[in-house]
């Protein structure tokens, strides 16, 4: 947005040509339903990481996760009565949404061991956010879905962190 | 030979084990509504409970950290829900994932003033490219 500001005072409204869309695409944005879920989820996973870190300084690993999957039941449970115990009956979306949970728990778990460890909070949950590379990799190839340079860009950056988290 | 920190090999497991799950959600929401995705995710974690049943050691922890554990699970699954509800709401996988793999930025914001941590400037380097990676891929 600034940039174009400049560019304006340097150009003239050409820019605007440029700036329109932008703004159109902010607002579209800003304006979407995803978005604001998307930013709930943001503060929702921000506060599990923070308390699982605090859990982790005493708990085991194992332990937390049996616990944290007790913490998720009363949500399920309460999004069955919102329901009223009606569920779509999809093998398919089901398997997956099993099978998501299995390698979910998985990876919560792996997460509590890497906090169990005393290593630095702000390091260990960068670098476990990186997962969308795989996701992103895995919509192209087998969704379909675009991939830009952009995201090539991002891929590399995301390469150098995981190699300077590993130093 | 290359020494790395203990906790590096866990966060590798927990990367590609997400980064699988990334894809399960766009895929459960094209079958399902977000919330069975959150029900059923649930019925998935709880299959792995036998194996990590503790017994009654789990008495033997402070009140504070048992609830800070429960807590957690609680906001972990909210959190999910937002995930699938973007993702049932017209939100792209390759999109929206990353966008919410941006949580990091509120937990390195908040970590200093309350586990008082401090990290070297070649993990801020690593941060600031973790978090211009997600960005990127978000666009």
């Amino acid at each position: 947005m600034l940039s174009c500001l400049i560019a304006e005072s340097q150009i003239g409204p050409t820019c605007k040509l440029v700036r329109k869309p932008i703004r159109m695409a902010l607002r579209d944005t800003v304006r979407a339903r995803w978005f604001w879920y998307s930013i709930l989820c943001v503060f929702c996973w921000a506060g599990w990481a923070l308390l699982s870190k605090f859990g982790s300084r005493e708990i085991p690993p194992e332990t937390m996760q049996f616990l944290f999957t007790i913490g998720s039941v009363p949500i399920a449970i309460a999004l069955l009565f919102a329901r009223r115990f009606k569920l779509e009956k999809s093998s398919k979306g089901i398997s997956f949404a099993i099978l998501n949970g299995v390698l979910s728990g998985i990876g919560s778990l792996a997460l509590f061991a890497a906090y169990h460890t005393n290593g630095n909070t702000s390091v260990i949950t960068a670098a476990s956010a990186l997962y969308p590379i795989i996701t992103v990799l895995l919509a192209v190839v087998i969704l379909r879905e675009h991939f830009g340079f952009i995201q090539v860009i991002g891929l590399g950056f995301a390469a150098v962190a995981i190699v300077i988290f590993s130093l | 030979m290359i020494h790395l920190a203990p906790w590096f090999w866990f966060a590798v497991v927990t990367l590609v084990s997400w980064g699988i799950v990334g894809l399960l959600q766009k895929l459960s929401t094209n079958y399902i509504s977000a919330e069975s995705s959150l029900i059923w995710l649930v019925v998935g974690y709880l299959i792995l409970q036998p194996m990590l049943y503790p017994g009654r050691t789990v008495f033997s922890y402070s009140g504070w950290n048992l609830t800070w554990a429960l807590l957690s699970g609680a906001l972990n699954a909210l959190g999910a829900l937002a995930l699938f509800a973007a993702l049932k709401s017209g939100g792209k996988a390759s999109i929206v994932a990353p966008l919410t793999a941006l949580y990091p930025l509120v937990v390195i914001v908040v970590v200093p003033f309350v586990l008082h941590e401090s990290i070297t400037r070649l993990q801020v380097v690593g941060i600031i490219c973790t978090l211009i990676a997600a960005a990127c891929l978000s666009a």
